[in-house]
């Protein structure tokens, strides 16, 4: 496919120079990326400025870079299909010439659910009639002296407010199951319950082995710390073994794509690259439960695709039991076994993902 | 599928750490964090641990001596007498302020994973025994200065410790637990660290009080930790049994208090940080 068609305008012999350009790979998958290296013909090619655009098969524009001094383009794809890119250069003089090149981005596979567990496979998670009551009055004394004087007057009144009501369900080893619902509905109290942070008012919940969880990534950094301190730090935060970071730190760095970057302070690294590293750590190894999510955006379009991937690995391994929370719906349609609707704390369904899903869609009506 | 088991379990020894060594690998970063941190773009670093309290005692050493004209006879040296009470009293005053807002401090790593709470007010007490030790170097240095000879009383240090630990740590619980609930607790503490200062005779001489107050003192607990690390360093005696008796119930039973108020509220703490 990759074919170099150097369109060169007017008649060759009367210019002095033209441009080829030539792909490094021309067919890529979506979460992959190729560069484009452009070679002019002229003594002194530094006087080019180049402008890069590429059109997918039905000839749409789909981006256009700004004019740069580079002849190198690094073609991220946005999405699968065929793409044309058209590099153009221009010369002092004004003086044009422009090569195109084309190439095929494939769509690496979607998501796919992991086959049901056996219904001997054991229970992970059991949620046995949790319910979660908050004391709203409670949570506003910041001081001694506004819980004395509402002691004092007797205003000490809690007013309840029930975040989840009695509800159960069991997940059992290797299943993907979702818990969906509206803002609001208590799907984060349920996951901070299953996480083991926060304890049931009522009921109980248990969890059997290590919990990952893809929550607000990189809580528990410091700021003040190198990336590599950091990694040790929250290794053993999340419950590792030091052996086993040691062992693994150069696949903690290498899939953040941050070598290089170890000895540098955290506070010197860009959002983007915190999160590359927390997501690096808390997926090293395989979990029992994986918790994800639906905030899970990290780093920029590449790097969210490497994450997916990797997730999807988990999901698809039978001894990882994954949690996925969303209020969208279409990754956990892709992704679950099975789900469960909570809404406004209570339980309203639960059962097979197409059942409760389209139930849930039908809210949108 | 047993097999299958014992794979997945073999794995599972391999990455994760067990229950027990959890904490002390947390513990274990944590102090190396604080430590790396304290030093960090310090010219002298580490060694400011030993110079600090050594120009501490100088400053004081020099303003006392000369404002109030203690009789040499109660304190045979007087700058160890100084340096060995404000290392003491900064241990407990340096364990329980950071200690106390540790709680709170952790609050993005408490709402996400599970980790044993108490290990955080008990890295700071941990954190400050070390500088504790580390300004023991400075002690030394005082008494090679001035020709005292250390006698075999050195060997109750480790038991010295071990009293004024415990002390910290319950205390340390304790205060975490207050100032999650009430952030002026956060506030009143130095004020309240500045009073008690002042009341343990530190830099001045126990017969200087009045004898109401020397009663008073039997309830103050780091009058009794002073007190025995002069008697081991400076005094050269053997403490008596009252006064390890007096440093041991202080300890445990700070302990006890701080460790049944962390472990009543600790489930409540994710809901007020």
């Amino acid at each position: 496919m990759a074919e170099t068609e150097p369109r060169n305008q007017g008649d060759m012999s009367t210019r002095s120079w033209w441009i080829d350009a030539e792909l490094t790979r021309d067919v890529i998958k979506d979460t992959e990326f190729t560069r484009l290296d452009v070679t002019p013909t002229l003594i002194n090619p530094s006087k080019l400025k180049y402008v890069y655009r590429y059109e997918n098969s039905d000839g749409t524009l789909q981006g256009e870079t700004p004019t740069q001094n580079d002849p190198v383009f690094l073609f991220i794809p946005p999405d699968a299909g065929t793409y044309t890119i058209t590099a153009v250069a221009t010369a002092v003089d004004g003086e044009e010439d422009y090569a195109s090149v084309t190439l095929r981005v494939e769509s690496s596979e979607p998501f796919t659910r992991p086959a049901l567990p056996d219904d001997d496979a054991p229970t992970i998670i059991k949620v046995d009639d949790v319910s979660m009551v908050f004391n709203i009055a409670s949570e506003r004394f910041n001081s001694l002296k506004e819980y004395f004087i509402a002691m004092l007057s007797h205003e000490l009144r809690f007013k309840e407010f029930r975040a989840l009501d009695h509800i159960s369900f069991e997940v059992k080893r290797g299943e993907a199951f979702g818990l969906v619902g509206t803002n609001g509905s208590g799907k984060s109290t349920m996951l901070k319950i299953i996480a083991g942070v926060l304890d049931a008012t009522e009921g109980s919940c248990q969890v059997v082995g290590s919990i990952a969880p893809l929550i607000e990534l990189g809580a528990g950094f410091d700021a003040e710390l190198t990336a590599a301190e950091n990694i040790y730090l929250n290794g053993a935060l999340l419950g590792y073994k030091r052996e086993f970071i040691e062992e693994h730190f150069d696949d903690i760095v290498e899939f953040a794509e941050l070598e290089g970057f170890m000895d540098m302070p955290l506070k010197n690294y860009s959002s983007g690259m915190v999160a590359r590293i927390a997501f690096a750590i808390a997926t090293v190894a395989e979990p029992d439960v994986l918790i994800v999510d639906e905030t899970l955006s990290v780093g920029d379009f590449l790097f969210q695709k490497k994450c997916q991937r990797r997730i999807k690995q988990l999901v698809e391994n039978d001894n990882v039991t994954v949690l996925l929370v969303s209020h969208s719906i279409d990754l956990v349609e892709h992704l679950c076994d099975r789900v469960c609707w909570i809404e406004k704390g209570e339980m309203r369904m639960l059962g097979p993902t197409e059942e409760v899903c389209n139930a849930y869609k039908s809210l949108e009506k | 599928m047993a097999a299958d088991e014992e794979l997945r379990k073999s794995y599972a020894d391999e990455v994760w750490s067990p229950d027990s060594q959890r904490d002390r690998s947390i513990l274990y970063e944590l102090v190396s964090k604080d430590f790396k941190l304290k030093y960090r773009r310090s010219a002298l670093g580490v060694a400011w641990s030993v110079l600090n309290p050594l120009l501490m005692m100088s400053v004081m050493a020099a303003v006392f001596s000369h404002m109030m004209r203690f009789s040499s006879d109660a304190i045979p040296n007087y700058p160890l007498y100084i340096i060995l009470g404000n290392i003491t009293f900064s241990l407990m005053s340096e364990a329980t302020s950071s200690g106390m807002g540790s709680i709170i401090n952790a609050a993005s790593l408490l709402k996400k994973v599970r980790v044993n709470r108490w290990v955080f007010p008990v890295e700071k007490v941990l954190f400050a025994v070390i500088n504790f030790a580390l300004s023991l170097l400075a002690v030394a240095i005082v008494m090679i200065v001035f020709r005292i000879a250390p006698t075999w009383h050195v060997i109750m240090l480790p038991l010295f410790l071990v009293y004024i630990t415990v002390f910290c740590v319950g205390l340390s619980l304790f205060l975490a637990t207050a100032s999650v609930f009430f952030r002026d607790v956060m506030h009143l503490w130095g004020v309240f660290l500045t009073a008690w200062t002042y009341a343990t005779p530190l830099f001045y001489p126990q017969e200087i009080l009045p004898e109401w107050m020397l009663k008073l003192e039997t309830f103050n607990p780091m009058y009794h930790y002073v007190n025995y690390i002069r008697n081991l360093l400076l005094y050269q005696v053997t403490p008596s049994l009252k006064l390890n008796l007096a440093c041991a119930g202080f300890a445990v039973l700070s302990l006890l208090v701080g460790w049944v108020v962390f472990r009543r509220n600790e489930r409540k703490f994710i809901l007020f940080i």
